[in-house]
């Protein structure tokens, strides 16, 4: 098992910074794919990203979770994307395209952000889901970076994946629920 | 197949990882049973989902730029770092600690305000300069055992070489190399290599810094050392220092000086014997006109006096590095030690958790008395072939009661033991040190051999 993300912002705060490289090396991918979701353009979203980093950087004193850093980089990440949007918008005169950037940054009630999903799992699932779908890892390989049995890691995704599914079918109806009630 | 066996293969088999005999099987099952099927399909159209967002974020490369990015902010003064504060505020803490007793003190030694904005100037644009920095080289003089750890110090020991080489970018790796030690992050891996007795240790992953190395990789982040070093005085009480002087180059200097108080009491076993537990003065010496980090020098500052332990004398920034540099060689007949946090429990474990360090220290050595290289093992891993010629046949003379160290989580058993092996026909005295915060809750020998 790698060091943990409790691990690695401790060590930052112990001023160990060149940690953050880690943290950001993990996170980058999923939180790239969280934001391009809500800004809808490849290079904000490059942009949201590098500014939540920071951010949650120079934050790190602030974190009274440490083993949580990833679900509060996405609540950083969350704040920068309403920024940088409003920002876009008073730029953008044109209210059509205020209106259709604004509809892409919300989250459809069907597409509850899976990155969100993944930042509540207990960290060896998230650890193993990450590797596999954003590092882009074959199983064999993520066996060999977490030197774990073949057979762990498939048993590992297969519990992942139905933490993700409960997650996202309770996240789901819940805004399903939250959207009838808005629409009535 | 049934349903159980089919869902436990489920995954296994939408990653095409089943033998074919098996995976025929799962599919046949899959054809003829609707629950079943309806879960498989949950978990390909999840796959598909995560597939798809991955590949959105494939060429996502973002850690270079993150971390200039830090370094940048980091480096601004408008950011209020502690140097800001401390040089706008120039008395503010030596007065503010009258009315709060445990406030720490600063003693800022600053002879004209010329030379203050010229410090806080340095500072900064020392900062800057290696805002961008790709890779660096350090090349050290450190006074310590060839073989030893790489903070080891031992002030009545010669000066020997001592290397980091770090590339942070297009990905990082570094290389901590001594005579007799030397240790290889990868990019994948972190492989440290002990030459006396071609003993491998590894960690199966990156690491920033591992091994004891901390203490130059800090060095090496050249960007955060100053402001490490101010918030340790802030937070320690370490003294500091800055003038300015003229170099042997006619070239003028700013200099920082830090008194650095470890913690640990003069009476403590430990006590200036690895960097992290030394009471030490540390010159950084920056160039006025590059605005670099050139030389930096430690003496361990003992009641009897100074003595310099370490000099930095070779700084190279940003130079390219020998590939070669991140590949180790590794003896054939390597012996691998296992990581503490890798030690499993033995089916007899209790009889192990539960000795005192004593009754540890005394099973080890009978061990090895009797050349019983199994039980021995219990206690320390590996037994290199040198290790075992060392201790084999030994007989014990004393075993004295344990103490411990404010530096050290185990605790030291005084020995004297009469080594018999053919090389080493010898009386030795020492302190053994054992530890037991591992998984398994044993007792573990960790030095003093």
């Amino acid at each position: 098992m790698n060091p943990t993300d409790k691990e690695h912002v401790e060590r930052c705060r112990d001023g160990y910074p060149e940690d953050f490289r880690l943290l950001v090396d993990r996170y980058q991918k999923p939180l790239f794919s969280y934001l391009a979701v809500r800004v809808g353009d490849h290079a904000q979203a490059e942009e949201a990203a590098q500014e939540s980093f920071v951010r949650a950087f120079f934050s790190l004193k602030k974190l009274c979770k440490p083993e949580s850093f990833y679900s509060w980089l996405l609540g950083i990440a969350g704040r920068v994307a309403k920024e940088q949007l409003r920002s876009r918008e008073r730029r953008k005169k044109d209210r059509e395209a205020a209106e259709v950037l604004t509809l892409a940054a919300a989250d459809s009630p069907q597409e509850y952000p899976l990155e969100k999903a993944i930042a509540v799992l207990p960290e060896i699932y998230r650890e193993v889901i990450l590797l596999r779908y954003y590092e882009g890892l074959s199983c064999q390989d993520v066996a060999a970076r977490l030197d774990m049995p073949l057979g762990t890691v498939t048993k590992t995704l297969s519990r992942a994946y139905a933490l993700l599914r409960q997650e996202l079918k309770v996240r789901e109806n819940d805004e399903e629920r939250v959207n009838r009630i808005e629409q009535t | 197949m049934n349903c159980a066996e089919c869902r436990d293969n489920l995954v296994a088999c939408a990653e095409g990882l089943l033998d074919r005999d098996e995976s025929l099987h799962c599919r046949a099952h899959l054809d003829t049973c609707a629950d079943c099927r309806a879960e498989y399909k949950a978990i390909t159209s999840l796959q598909q989902r995560l597939i798809a967002r991955g590949q959105a974020a494939a060429e996502v490369r973002l850690v270079e730029s993150v971390m200039q990015r830090v370094r940048q902010e980091q480096s601004k003064p408008e950011r209020e770092t502690i140097m800001s504060k401390l040089l706008k505020h120039r008395w503010g803490f030596g007065l503010g600690a009258a009315g709060f007793a445990a406030v720490i003190i600063l003693i800022f030694i600053l002879s004209t305000p010329k030379i203050q904005a010229a410090a806080a100037e340095v500072m900064t644009k020392g900062a800057q300069a290696v805002a961008k920095l790709t890779s660096i080289h350090l090349r050290g003089q450190l006074r310590t055992f060839p073989g030893d750890n790489f903070s080891f110090i031992n002030a009545d020991s010669p000066f020997y070489t001592i290397e980091l080489w770090k590339q942070f970018e297009p990905e990082l790796k570094w290389r901590v190399e001594k005579p007799q030690r030397v240790v290889v992050m990868d990019g994948r891996s972190t492989v440290m290599l002990i030459k006396t007795g071609d003993t491998g240790v590894k960690v199966p992953q990156r690491t920033t810094s591992a091994f004891d190395t901390e203490w130059l990789h800090r060095i090496a982040n050249l960007s955060n050392t100053i402001s490490n070093e101010l918030d340790n005085a802030r937070a320690k009480g370490w003294k500091l220092n800055l003038t300015e002087e003229t170099g042997a180059d006619g070239r003028l200097k700013s200099i920082i000086t830090v008194l650095v108080k470890s913690g640990v009491p003069d009476n403590d076993y430990c006590k200036n014997t690895f960097m992290g537990n030394a009471d030490t003065r540390r010159v950084y010496h920056f160039d006025a006109q590059s605005k670099l980090l050139e030389s930096v020098q430690i003496y361990l500052t003992r009641s009897s006096g100074e003595v310099q332990i370490f000099n930095l004398s070779q700084i190279d920034y940003n130079q390219p590095i020998d590939p070669g540099v991140w590949k180790l060689e590794l003896p054939k007949d390597v012996s691998w030690a296992q990581l503490p946090e890798q030690l499993s429990k033995l089916p007899d474990n209790e009889k192990y958790a539960s000795m005192t360090a004593e009754q540890a220290a005394r099973a080890f050595f009978e061990a090895c008395a009797r050349k019983d290289w199994d039980e021995a093992g219990k206690f320390m891993s590996p037994l290199t072939p040198r290790l075992k010629d060392y201790l084999g046949g030994l007989e014990i003379v004393s075993l004295g009661e344990s103490f411990t160290s404010k530096a050290y989580p185990g605790r030291f058993v005084p020995y004297e033991i009469k080594l018999k092996g053919a090389l080493w026909s010898q009386t030795k005295k020492w302190n053994l040190a054992v530890r037991k915060d591992n998984p398994a809750g044993r007792w573990q020998v960790d030095g003093g051999i």
